[in-house]
């Protein structure tokens, strides 16, 4: 008999698994991916978008304007996003505090929930000598316009640049095991610590039993299972959690599950240069935008590159002209604009049990993304770009919120202990508790929120 | 060709065309068909949400059938989706991603099929990426096994590939491993005269008698394969009875897992691909050991990959069964096949035996042909000479016992002997060559002591007395003059010696006819259609073709199989495909409340009321029993189920 059953083997569910096994509980988690060893990540984009994530890579939303990445994998969004690593500003703190009327959501009170989440992984810049020209361009337009950038931070340990690697596998997990993905760190310190871990298992629907949670799941072939547990934590991410929720019905008690869906939808630009750029070579991402004035406009810009089965897909177009574009790749920089949505979308589940997401983008999102799109074009110009092509496709990989956390059951589903409202057994920390869009990439705030989550269900015991 | 699980042969082509109008390929890039990269859309639509997948498939199904310019034309509306109004622009959209997600996902991977030499794609963009990993922390996933002659450890490995890939071909439904058996027979086509090249080098045998039993015979097969498969495998309902209403009964054909399939040295092209095949199509993955003196060393393998068969699914052992052959049986193959000697069945039976292993054995034979008087001389002596030389007598099903109405006798045998002395003998790729030589040194031995045991005896030559014992060019032989104490007259020859007898009547020739050891295959001819199958009836024998020779084997849909001492159980033919199918049995019940007569608790009322039931049930007079039997039914169902609500309120 265990006493928590773990949904989702992402960054939430090993934070919170680890805390809750360390303090003696029996844990067991569920994931509906595949775990991979090191080696075993695939080499390329196809197989990484196929392997790693729901719906072999692109989840469309109702209008098909949007297209989701939704990690499937044991360590989730830690295995295949660019693992930047930003704690929140006070901005986004009070947005939060205002909105869901929660208190520790101050810079104050998560300081320490951001040490502790940081002590667990490495966190490194690159190092200037490694930056690449893609890079050395988004410097150089930030410095001719006056904007301020800062160097990222992202979680990995080696990647390798002296002796040579430029393998852009991030987004298909690492073979390296440079990035500091749950599998290398939390994850493994919770299986080392008594965590059992099933995947290819997902869950499909919860049922609370007076105080006992039973979990129906279903395995890669379609096999139906049961586990019973005492206590339950959603970590399937915003759409993940919404899904188990609606589809066992508690939105009869709480409305605002699958409401206020966010996923800073994110559009990638290329300029087109005379000289060889080759953006994919040593250190492909080394800045971020670091500019109030960006910040206030809702967006953000970050130095990024994909691999070609993912930038062919954004170029718009077809035939020969498209490849013609296509095999000026080496010639290519890039830029991508994030935007701090404000448009809330919604989760819903059809008939036939088919996730439906529900996501527009308002005049204000649009605007934002504008005003990004604009800067984009500034710094290629003046860094001597001859073409600029913006990417047609948006792309959200940042999934928040449908669970929100509050204090009042009627806008949001999880209170400040991060219990389901009316529930004592049913618990949830990860993105989906989010109750609207920072602007900033997430993962880190949801390993401060799973620690202390974590901490905090230990405690209660 | 290439075969996907989830696409259909129009499905991938309509990708193709897609592909072609996406990705058609500039003067530094391949085209999208031109690198094969669509060999690799399974490892892509294994993850496909079902929605998508089909959405997909849908949209593939209608370009397979438009031109090129009109799916230029959809996806140049597709760019223009924001001009649509939000539903159609959303379908654009939608099909825009899917279908470039399908042709650029594989392409700018940098896939191609296997041996593609052509233009290669990351060269073409210019994407040189490099993965500075030290090559132990890398671990090389591919084993080398070893398929000529492996030792216990190879074997192990191979049997494991076996059951990994027997449970990745129970997946795939019949219909679509037919797929791959269309895309082996063309294959098998184009390569026709490779085939018989290699066939001749191995046998000897005449290029055409390699091209009707070898090339026709497997095409025949994998076209008798296409039309029946699905239809004998599929599940079959059969009647439930009265006693047991409201329930469903229906046979499951499920595949048996790994097939362990030892072939002889006489057809080894037919005799490889056609049980391999109908193993196949039931589903199983295949250990094959073809004969040592005609391995026809790496042909099938090349075959059945250039049709797109995973390299586990048949794997290709070389050895000679007295080396390899025990450790192949004590693998543990779920069932063993073998085609061959009565020696080497023995042996193998015994040796399965062990482990309780299924064996099915298609052994030799001492075939007769009975010739009535009221026979067309000349047709039936050129059936004759046909039946026992033909691939130099080396079939199990060849003539070896030639029995002629005494009327006819001299006369039959005249012509016999004529038409024999006209056949040409030589080892030659030359489509007029009646015969080749022997294939195999130790048959020539054995044939040159049942000749010598014959001379001596007092057999007399009337064909071939000139042969010196040794060259594997043995002539064809007739003789008369055959005893029972001759070597000749009880051992299987396999060779080109034919023994004919006179006989008086057909009780006599029913008695001669009848082996005592053999029973696979026979013929009889007369103009009389009664007599002939009257006799055909009375001889014991699997096969048996009237007024022509060795033709049972000539329509698949027949099975094949010995009696005796010529093995057990059938292959081809519909019995065939239960060959290698686990034959289940399903009896189908809802969930419900209701509890069974015969469980538990047993009443002496209950035990009254059910043998009256079974009484009206089965007594004469069908109309009344079935009215009585309903009645007594009815009268049990409630009894039942007064037990059961006893029972419930006991333990409430």
């Amino acid at each position: 008999m265990y006493d928590f059953i773990i949904a989702g083997a992402g960054i939430s569910g090993s934070f919170i698994a680890d805390a809750l096994c360390r303090a003696g509980c029996r844990c067991l988690m569920l994931e509906a991916g595949m775990g991979f060893a090191r080696h075993e990540y695939p080499a390329n984009g196809m197989d990484g978008n196929s392997r790693l994530y729901w719906s072999g890579g692109l989840e469309l939303g109702h209008d098909s304007k949007i297209a989701f990445l939704r990690p499937k994998v044991v360590g989730g969004g830690s295995v295949v996003n660019q693992a930047l690593v930003d704690r929140f500003d006070a901005d986004a703190l009070d947005s939060w505090r205002s909105v869901s009327k929660v208190s520790f959501f101050n810079e104050k009170d998560m300081a320490p929930l951001y040490d502790a989440a940081e002590s667990r992984i490495e966190i490194q810049e690159i190092p200037a000598d490694f930056r690449n020209k893609n890079a050395m361009i988004f410097g150089q337009g930030f410095e001719n316009l006056g904007y301020k950038h800062a160097p990222l931070r992202r979680a990995q340990s080696n990647c390798r640049l002296e002796e040579g690697n430029c393998c852009i596998e991030c987004l298909n997990g690492c073979r390296l095991g440079s990035k500091q993905s749950m599998p290398e760190t939390v994850l493994k310190s919770a299986l080392e610590n008594g965590l059992d871990l099933i995947s290819e298992m997902q869950v499909m629907k919860i049922n609370d039993k007076k105080g006992m949670i039973e979990v129906e799941a279903r395995d890669s072939r379609a096999g139906s299972a049961l586990f019973r547990a005492g206590n339950l934590v959603l970590a399937g991410g915003a759409v993940g959690n919404a899904a188990m929720l609606l589809r066992s019905g508690f939105d009869r008690k709480l409305p605002a599950i699958g409401t206020g869906f966010y996923c800073h939808p994110q559009f990638m630009s290329f300029g087109l240069y005379d000289e060889v750029i080759n953006s994919h070579l040593g250190a492909f991402q080394a800045f971020k935008s670091d500019d109030k004035g960006f910040r206030k406009g809702g967006f953000k810009l970050e130095n990024v590159y994909a691999g070609p089965e993912g930038i062919a897909l954004l170029i718009p177009g077809f035939g020969k002209k498209h490849q013609q574009y296509m095999e000026k790749l080496p010639h290519f920089a890039c830029i991508e604009v994030c935007t701090r949505d404000t448009d809330p979308g919604r989760v819903s589940i059809s008939k036939k049990g088919k996730i439906l997401i529900r996501k527009e983008r308002n005049q204000e999102d649009i605007r934002r993304y504008e005003k990004g799109r604009k800067v984009i074009e500034q710094i290629f110009r003046s860094t001597g770009a001859k073409q600029v092509i913006h990417g047609k496709i948006g792309i959200g990989l940042h999934l928040m919120g449908c669970c929100p956390i509050g204090v009042d059951p009627a806008d949001s589903v999880v209170d400040p202990e991060f219990r389901l409202h009316g529930y004592k057994n049913i618990f949830a920390a990860d993105s989906s508790i989010f109750p609207n869009a920072p602007g900033i990439n997430p993962s880190l705030t949801i390993m401060a929120l799973s620690a202390k989550a974590g901490a905090d269900i230990a405690r209660s015991l | 060709m290439i075969i996907s699980r989830y696409f259909s042969q129009s499905q991938l082509k309509g990708l193709l065309k897609a592909g072609d109008v996406l990705v058609p390929g500039t003067e530094n890039s391949p085209g999208f068909s031109e690198t094969g990269c669509i060999a690799h859309i399974d490892r892509m639509a294994e993850f496909l949400s079902e929605d998508d997948l089909s959405g997909l498939k849908m949209v593939l199904s209608v370009f397979r059938w438009l031109p090129s310019w009109k799916i230029a034309l959809i996806f140049r509306l597709c760019s223009k989706n924001e001009h649509f109004p939000s539903f159609i622009g959303a379908g654009l959209r939608m099909l825009e991603i899917g279908v470039k997600g399908a042709v650029f996902s594989p392409y700018y991977a940098g896939l191609s099929k296997p041996g593609y030499n052509g233009k290669k794609v990351h060269d073409a963009i210019g994407w040189h990426t490099r993965l500075a990993i030290r090559p132990d922390e890398l671990p090389e996933k591919k084993m080398r096994i070893n398929y000529e002659s492996p030792d216990k450890k190879d074997i192990a490995i191979i049997y494991e590939r076996a059951k990994e890939s027997a449970d990745q071909i129970r997946q795939w439904p019949v219909k679509k491993r037919l797929e791959f058996i269309t895309a082996l027979k063309s294959v098998v086509l184009e390569n026709q005269e490779k085939i018989l090249d290699r066939i001749q080098a191995d046998t000897g045998k005449s290029r055409f008698d390699a091209i009707t039993a070898e090339i026709f015979g497997v095409l025949d097969f994998l076209d008798y394969l296409e039309k029946n498969a699905i239809k004998f495998l599929s599940e079959r309902k059969v009647a439930t009875p009265f006693a047991l209403m409201g329930k469903s009964s229906k046979i499951w054909f499920e595949p048996l897992g790994v097939v362990l399939m030892i072939s002889p040295w006489n057809y080894p092209f037919y005799q490889a691909v056609v049980p391999i095949m109908q193993a196949f199509i039931a589903g199983n993955a295949v250990v094959f050991k073809p004969s040592s003196a005609t391995p026809l060393k790496g042909l099938v393998e090349e075959l059945l990959e250039q049709a797109d068969f995973r390299p586990g699914w048949v794997q290709v052992v070389y050895g000679s069964g007295s080396e390899i052959g025990d450790a192949l049986v004590d693998a543990g193959p779920d069932k063993i096949f073998l085609i061959g000697s009565q020696s080497v069945g023995r042996h193998i039976m015994e040796r399965a035996a062990k482990q309780l292993i299924p064996v099915e054995l298609e052994l030799g034979g001492k075939d007769p042909m009975v010739v009535f008087e009221d026979v067309n001389v000349d047709r039936a002596a050129a059936g004759a000479v046909w039946g026992a030389f033909t691939t130099t007598g080396q079939s199990c099903t060849s003539v070896e016992r030639l029995f002629i109405h005494e009327s006819i006798y001299e006369q039959f045998k005249d012509v016999l002997v004529k038409q024999t002395l006209e056949l040409s003998q030589k080892k030659s790729s030359d489509p007029e060559t009646d015969i080749g030589p022997m294939c195999t040194i130790d048959q020539v031995k054995k044939i040159a002591d049942q000749v010598e045991d014959a001379r001596n005896r007092g057999a007399k030559f009337l064909t071939g007395e000139n042969w010196d014992g040794k060259s594997p060019f043995i002539p064809p032989m007739i003789i008369e003059g055959v005893t029972s104490d001759m070597l000749i007259d009880r051992q299987e020859n396999f060779g080109p010696v034919l023994p004919i007898y006179k006989f008086s009547s057909e009780a006599q020739v029913i008695e001669l006819a009848n082996d005592p050891e053999y029973g696979l295959s026979a013929s009889v001819w007369s103009k009389d259609l009664e007599r002939a199958r009257r006799v055909a009836r009375a001889i014991n024998t699997g096969n048996v073709s009237i007024n022509n020779v060795m033709l049972t084997e000539g329509n698949h849909a027949l099975p094949f199989g010995g009696t005796g001492k010529s093995g057990f159980g059938r292959y081809k033919g519909e019995f065939g495909f239960y060959a290698f199918a686990n034959i289940k049995s399903v009896l189908e019940d809802r969930d419900s409340s209701k509890m069974e007569a015969n469980w538990f608790p047993y009443t002496k009322k209950k035990y009254r009321i059910f043998s009256d039931f079974t009484r009206a049930l089965y007594s004469q007079g069908r109309l009344s029993g079935m009215v009585k039997g309903a009645y007594h039914g009815l009268k049990l169902e409630a009894h039942v189920k007064k037990l059961a609500g006893n029972k419930f309120r006991k333990y409430q």
